[in-house]
Formats: C-alpha cells, structure tokens, sequence
C-alpha cells in the first residue's frame, strides 16, 4: 500500500485557543494531533485538570499529574490571569490570530467567558467557537452539577453495563460506569467532528460559528440496540456481564484459558463460524460429536441442549491452552475471539508496534520515556495522527506566543510585573 | 432542526461519499457526514448473504407500522416480516440522511459501475473483512487510478497495517483486545463487566468522521487525496485513560475498581439503589462542602456524622462502610425526587437513566430537540437519535439530504444512478435485467 497524504499536518494553519476543564482537553488534543496548533490558556495557577490523578510522584504537583500528561500531548501553555485588566487586550490579540476557541466546562463559567469570545468573533467573523459543557447552553438541566460518573449515568451506558442478575431476575450488583472519562471522551470526539464541519463549512463560506456541544446528549448517541429497541419495541434491554444488554438474559460464556485469562469466545449464528469451530476442537484435540448424526439430532430436537452441549465445548477448548495461543488459533480458522486483555499487554504487542500505535515521549523529570497510544489510523505505513511533544509544563509557552502576537520584551516584562502573565 | 435547514448552507456541500460499509462501525461515520451534508451513497446488494445484517437483525419495527404511520401506531414487539429487508429498526436509527442503491460487485459490470461512481466522488468507505475489496480489484491502489484525489476510509477490527491484518474481529473483540473490557467493573474476584453494547462500533465511527472531515478540508484545499486504514482496536487504546502509563509508571497489572474514583479525593462515588425494582442514582461527591451539604439532606444520621468521614481521607479509607450506609439511605428514596434533593444542594447526581427515563421523561433531551422525528417509506415516522452538537451556522441535520431515515433497499436507483451518475432508462433496465443492480 503506497502512502499518500499522511494527515497528521493536515491541519497546520490552524490555531486553537483552549480554555477549560478535563472535559476539553481530549478534543483539543484529537486536533493537535493532526496538526492543529493548540494553545492552552491556563490561569497562574494551572488548569483544573493538572489536579487530577494519577501523579507521577507522592507530592501531586500539579505539573506531575500524568492525566494532564496523557490529555495534553502536543498543546502550548500560556499561564495568564484572565481576569487581571491587562490580559483583555492579550486576549483580543489572540482571538484576532486565532481560528478555533474551545471553552468546556460548568455551564455558568462557560457562559460568562462565551460574551467575551462572542464579542472577539464580531471582529474576527472567521473565528470559530466551540463550547463543551455537561448539557449544553439552554434547556432546564443545563446548571445541573455533573461529573463523568453522572454523566455515564444520566446518558445511558451504565444501565447497560454490569452483571447478570440473579436467577429470579433481581440484581444484586449495581450498574457500571466502564473505566475511565467516556463521556469526555464521546463529548470530545463530538467536539472534534463538529469544529472540522465548521472548518469546512468557512472553506466554503468565509464564515465562523458557535458550536454548543452537550456532554449529556453525547453520552445519548452511543447506546447502540437499547433505545430503538424501546422505541419500536416498548421494550427494556437487561445489562449482562460481559455480553450484549438484551431484552432476555443470554447465556453466560465468558471461558478462562489455560493461563486463567479471561477469554471472549463465542460463536455467531453464521454457519461458516459453526464449522470453524469445530476444526479449531479438532485442532486442539477435545473430543466432540459436533459432526456426528447425533448432534445433528440433537440441534433438532432440543436446540437448548445443543447449545449448551456447543458451549461447554467452547470452554474446554478455551482451557486447553494459553490466551494468546487460543486468539491466534481461533483467528487462523476466522473465529472472531479474543483474550480479555490488559491494556498493558498492548505495549509488547507486534502488531500495534508494527502499526507505530505507540509514541515515545521523554520525561527528563523522570529520566526516561513513556509510551502513550497516539493514533486511530494509519495511512498504510505511518500513522495519521502525531504526537511528538509532551504535555506542556505551566506557561512554558507564554512568552512565545505572547510574542507570536506581536508582545516586545518590555510588553512581556511590564505584563510579568503586573502580575498578568 | 431539520426545519430550518433546507435554507442554510451545509458543512459538507457537493462532497459526495461512496458508502460501502455496513453494520455499525462503517455506517456510524456516514451518518455524520450526512448530518452535516454530504451526500452520502450507501451501496448493498440483496442477496440475503450480502445484505446488513442490522436490516434483518432485531430490533425490528412493529409489523403493523405502515408508511402513512409510524411511531403513532404504537410500539410493539416483531420478529420481523420474512423477506423483508427494510424493517430493521437499528438499521433505520444508523443509517438517516443517505441514499440506498443496489450493486452488484460480484458481477465485472457492478465494479465498472462503481469505478464510474468513484471517479466523481470524493470518498469512498468499506468496513469489509480485510481484503475483500482487493479481491475484487477495488482496493485503494487500483481505486485511486480512477481519482487520484479520493479519500478512501478502511475500518477493520485491527487494521491493515501491521501482523494481524488478516485478523477478524467484532466491535467486542476488538474491544477485549484493547483492554477496555478489562477495565470496566468492579474489582477481582468479579470478572470483567465489560460493556452492554459495542462501544467500539461507535467511536471508531466517530474517528472515521474526524479524520473524513480533516481529509475532506485538505482535499478542498491542496487536490491531496488520503488512505485511510482505521483499526477499531487501536482506537481502544486512545480511550484507555491513563492505565498504559500507570502501568509504565508503577510497574503494576492494571485492576479494576468498579464505579470508585481513583484519581481524585471523590467520595462517595458511585451508583446507589433508589425504591423500586433496579433503580439506581449516581452520586459523585467532590468535597468536603459536599458532604456535609449530602448529609444535612439526609438528616444527619449518626452513621454519617461520624468525624471519620468529615474528611475526603477518612472517607475513603471509609468507603465500603459509607457505601453500605448511604445506600440504605437511598434504598428508601425515589430516584428523580432524590436527584432534585441533591441537585438544589449543588452535589453531582444523576439518575442511571433507562431508555424510558431518557426518551420519555429526560426534559433537557425533549427542550434540545435531541430525538428527532424522520420518516421512513416502509415503516413510517419514527424518532431517530440525533447530533449532540448545536451550530449556529450550518446544521447539524440528522435526516440530511434526503430528509428521511434509513433509505429501503435500492430505494434510490433511479435517482442515483440515472439522475447522479447520467444512466439512460434503457441503461438502467438492461443492468437490472443483468442482477448488476
């Protein structure tokens, strides 16, 4: 496959102003990575989200958080007090270069900054402006208090997460908000896509626009079978450990290998995977009658009893050897199976090493690197997306950009001394 | 939302998009870049082998539901009709905006017919199992001879590039392999929750969208094309958190802990069960403040006036018992009523919503206009879920062009291929008569 057009600079000429909360700074981050040039703002004291764990170290600085590391990879930091009576017309300056403003987080805050940032875009009618808070900047819920947990909550992913009830059908286990920021994540891939419409959209117009992203509505789009099977159906899909939420309880099938990896093993009802299967028991030596008249008797007359017969099958097979060696078995004969993996076990990978998933950042605070993921995509030899520089320290970037704006050394200096920057 | 926005400008205007996809994860990224314009050409084929499996997978509309009807017929539930292929209501929720066309790309006159379709198209989109297309002789390289400006957009369970290209992979597959199956539940001995639906059907999707879009802008400006080989279990490791480098960092195997906070001083933090059968609130405590705002509401019971738990640390070296506690307080409460009780206390809660409770009776879904009303000409009007963005400039329109759900089979020949692509009526017949479309 011959490479062509690789996009991660795709985006070079444009700026983006980032101002917000750990709900903001994925999307910025999506963009930076496909060369956007993104510009945090963050008060003197760092943005909310560098008190956010894990640290690096026992003392929680605010510059070791690796959440903030992983959430900020390619962004410029500019330290300033939005506030002070100097930083209005450094802000003017900005929003006069920029392209995109993306502002997140608690409606109120939101909304007091956006009748600035409004005002710039008169002068700038190609400015672009995206907010992304937890239900939007209208409607009854939109000052409500949330959190990603609420959110997972509210949207309706935990309802269809957890585990199986019990055998009268009551559930003694909560539901589960799948591990970790998915609905910053979703808002954050929603908040992409909608500033890259607009993008197009000025292409063919010249013209900028507000985009007002709903965290709670995001959450909404990605529930899959669950609401229209109520819309159309009336009905309530039940939460299931490990399996499709579905209107009835499936059958349990979640097999450990033979190095007590959980595995997810199952067959669809195409006929082909029927087949498969039943070489790949060949193939690790479980004795079966899957092709015996017997069974095929048995599929007529007791379609329960087959299946089940079918599944024990499963976990003998899964148990009959390591994790990995079952995934690349069971692929080999085309069976869609996997071991439950954890993420770490991505890092020694061939195949994501192959595909440069992985870039290497140096820490020198930590006097190594660390490997973060940095790509959906490849263009068939590299991938589409870069991330080369690390989160950036606490207004590492001020004065740069200050002068990017066309700030001389004594502006930097009187501004320093005034306590704006 | 769909009122207004015949009269504005469209993000993607006179973008045309080549939709080979099917089941979710190729479909999710079409029906975006419908809802912001494009038109968008969804290509199947009716033999029953070939066809998406979401047209003949459940849910389905109810049988009764005509094309004058709809939604107002009520909801019921179907089996679905036999043969009938344009009853699917997963299909029609994932494919609004497009247009439907049949082709054949078995039969040499189908894949001429598709080249042709190429040549005046912008981009093209296939979610086959890898290979198929190459197969065909439709791969990039030999698409990109007939445009060299095309944007092709690949997504396969693991991708292309890389040892496992021949690898086959559901979205839960690819999934387990990243590692966020693992990651969602509650801690050993219990197993992986995992999730209740293909999360990785979905935001590889909306990756699709993304860099469709980013290609899309740059095609526009620079004539540049792209290939673009989107692996749904690479995206898994985007959204893994910070768990590939606490693992870097610590040296420790990644562990779950349920709906607990980790990261934060939060708590408690987690789904309590509310009156009535698998009610549950969602209660996410950030502060001290909070606390004592969460128990003055509960009435300051003596469990919770304990000074172990006046501090975040004592609340968490606490939180088994506090859970226990506060979820024999909430146990006794009605859900929404108890979310209103803490909301005016400013504490983070949120009912675990149902499809009933979102649909029904969520008012901030119902004043944004967030499900939106789209017909379908088999099934009638139903509500189709919608864009969770608002732009003031050019709409974000779920029903797209063609202002209608998911289109029925080969519903738009005539007007694709003849209007479109400049086919004759003879043209047309004779390819009919030839089961090329």
């Amino acid at each position: 496959m011959s490479a062509q057009g690789n996009l991660r600079s795709a985006l070079e000429d444009l700026v983006l102003l980032e101002i917000g909360d750990q709900s903001g700074d994925y999307a910025a981050m999506l963009l930076a990575g496909l060369g956007v040039d993104a510009i945090k703002l963050e008060p003197r004291t760092g943005s909310p989200s560098r008190a956010i764990g894990p640290f690096a170290s026992e003392s929680k600085d605010p510059e070791e958080s690796v959440f903030f590391w992983r959430y900020n990879l390619n962004k410029k930091s500019v330290a300033l007090d939005l506030d002070h009576a100097a930083a209005r017309s450094l802000l003017d300056r900005l929003a006069a270069k920029a392209d995109i403003v993306l502002l997140s987080g608690e409606f109120e805050n939101v909304q007091h900054q956006l009748e600035f940032w409004r005002e710039a875009a008169e002068h700038n009618p190609r400015l672009i402006l995206c907010t992304i808070t937890p239900f939007g900047l209208d409607g009854p819920y939109r000052a409500l208090k949330s959190t990603d947990l609420t959110q997972m909550a509210m949207g309706g992913i935990m309802a269809v997460c957890g585990y199986d009830p019990d055998e009268q059908g009551h559930y003694d286990t909560p539901p589960i908000a799948p591990a970790m920021w998915h609905s910053y994540h979703i808002a954050g891939e929603y908040a992409a896509i909608s500033i890259l419409a607009a993008i197009n959209f000025r292409d063919l117009t010249g013209e900028g626009q507000l985009i007002d992203v709903s965290i709670h509505e995001a959450v909404n789009t990605c529930t899959e079978i669950a609401m229209p099977t109520y819309i159309y159906n009336g009905e309530l899909v039940m939460r299931q450990t490990a399996r499709h939420a579905m209107v009835g309880i499936t059958q349990f099938r979640l097999s450990r290998s033979r190095d007590d990896v959980y595995m997810l093993a199952s067959l669809s009802p195409f006929e082909r995977e029927a087949r498969a299967f039943t070489d790949l028991a060949d193939q690790v030596g479980i004795d079966h009658i899957l092709r015996t008249p017997e069974y095929a008797q048995l599929e007529k007359d007791d379609r329960r009893a087959a299946y089940t017969y079918r599944n024990d099958l499963i976990e003998q097979v899964v148990a009959s050897r390591p994790a990995q060696e079952i995934f690349e078995l069971a692929q080999k004969v085309g069976l869609a199976w996997s071991p439950i993996r954890r993420p770490e076990d991505n890092l020694s990978d061939p195949h994501f090493n192959a595909r440069g998933s992985f870039t290497t950042i140096h820490h020198p605070e930590l006097g190594r690197d660390l490997r973060y993921p940095a790509t959906v995509a490849s263009d068939g030899q590299e991938p589409h997306m870069s991330y080369t520089r690390r989160a950036p320290r606490l207004g590492k970037h001020t004065s740069e950009v200050l002068e990017w704006i066309g700030c001389g050394p004594d502006e930097i200096t009187a501004l320093k001394n005034s306590g704006a920057i | 939302m769909a009122n207004d926005a015949s009269a504005k400008r469209r993000a993607l205007d006179g973008v045309r998009i080549i939709d080979l996809t099917w089941l979710q994860v190729g479909p999710q990224a079409t029906r975006i870049l419908a809802t912001f314009g494009a038109q968008v050409i969804r290509i199947e084929w009716r033999n029953p082998a070939a066809v998406d499996f979401l047209r003949y997978m459940q849910p389905f509309a109810p049988d009764h539901a005509t094309p004058a009807g709809g939604r107002s017929q009520g909801a019921a539930h179907s089996h679905g009709l036999r043969g009938n292929f344009d009853r699917g209501a997963y299909y029609n929720n994932t494919n609004p905006g497009k247009y439907g066309v049949t082709l054949n790309l078995n039969h040499p006159k189908g894949r001429d017919l598709l080249k042709r379709m190429v040549r005046d198209a912008n981009a093209l989109c296939e979610n086959f199992s890898p290979g198929q297309m190459d197969k065909w002789g439709l791969g990039y390289d030999d698409l990109r001879k007939v445009n060299p400006k095309l944007i092709y957009l690949q997504t396969t369970g693991f991708g292309k590039a890389g040892t496992y290209n021949n690898y086959v992979s559901y979205g839960p597959t690819a999934q387990a392999y990243s590692g966020l199956t693992f990651l969602s539940g509650l801690p050993e001995p219990h197993p992986p929750a995992g999730w209740g639906y293909s999360y990785l059907d979905h935001s590889p999707g909306y990756f699709g969208a993304m860099l469709l879009m980013t290609a899309l802008h740059r095609q526009r400006q620079t004539g540049v094309g792209a290939y673009i080989d989107m692996s749904q279990s690479e995206t898994g490791l985007m959204l893994s958190g910070t768990s590939l480098l606490e693992h870097q960092l610590g040296g420790k195997p990644t562990t779950r802990y349920g709906n607990r906070m980790p990261y934060l001083d939060w708590s408690p933090h987690g789904a309590y069960r509310c009156a009535g059968e698998d009610n549950w609130i969602a209660i996410s405590v950030q502060s001290d403040a909070q606390w004592r705002a969460l128990v003055e509401e509960m009435g300051s019971p003596a469990w919770a006036v304990d000074s172990r738990l006046a501090s975040a640390t004592g609340r968490k070296t606490n939180e088994d018992d506090l859970d226990r506690n506060l979820n024999l307080y909430t146990s006794a409460n009605d859900r929404y009523d108890l979310m209103s009780r803490l909301q005016s206390r400013d504490i983070p809660s949120g009912v675990v919503q149902k499809a009933p409770d979102r649909f029904d009776r969520d008012a901030q879904l119902k004043a944004r206009g967030y499900y939106v009303d789209l017909p379908h000409s088999e099934i009638g009007t139903w509500p189709v879920e919608g864009f969770p963005a608002k732009l003031t400039g050019s709409p974000a329109d779920i029903g797209g062009l063609t202002g209608r759900a998911a289109p029925k089979l080969g519903e738009d020949n005539d007007f694709i291929y003849q209007k479109v692509f400049g086919l004759t009526s003879a043209e047309i017949i004779a390819l009919r008569e030839e089961n090329v479309i």
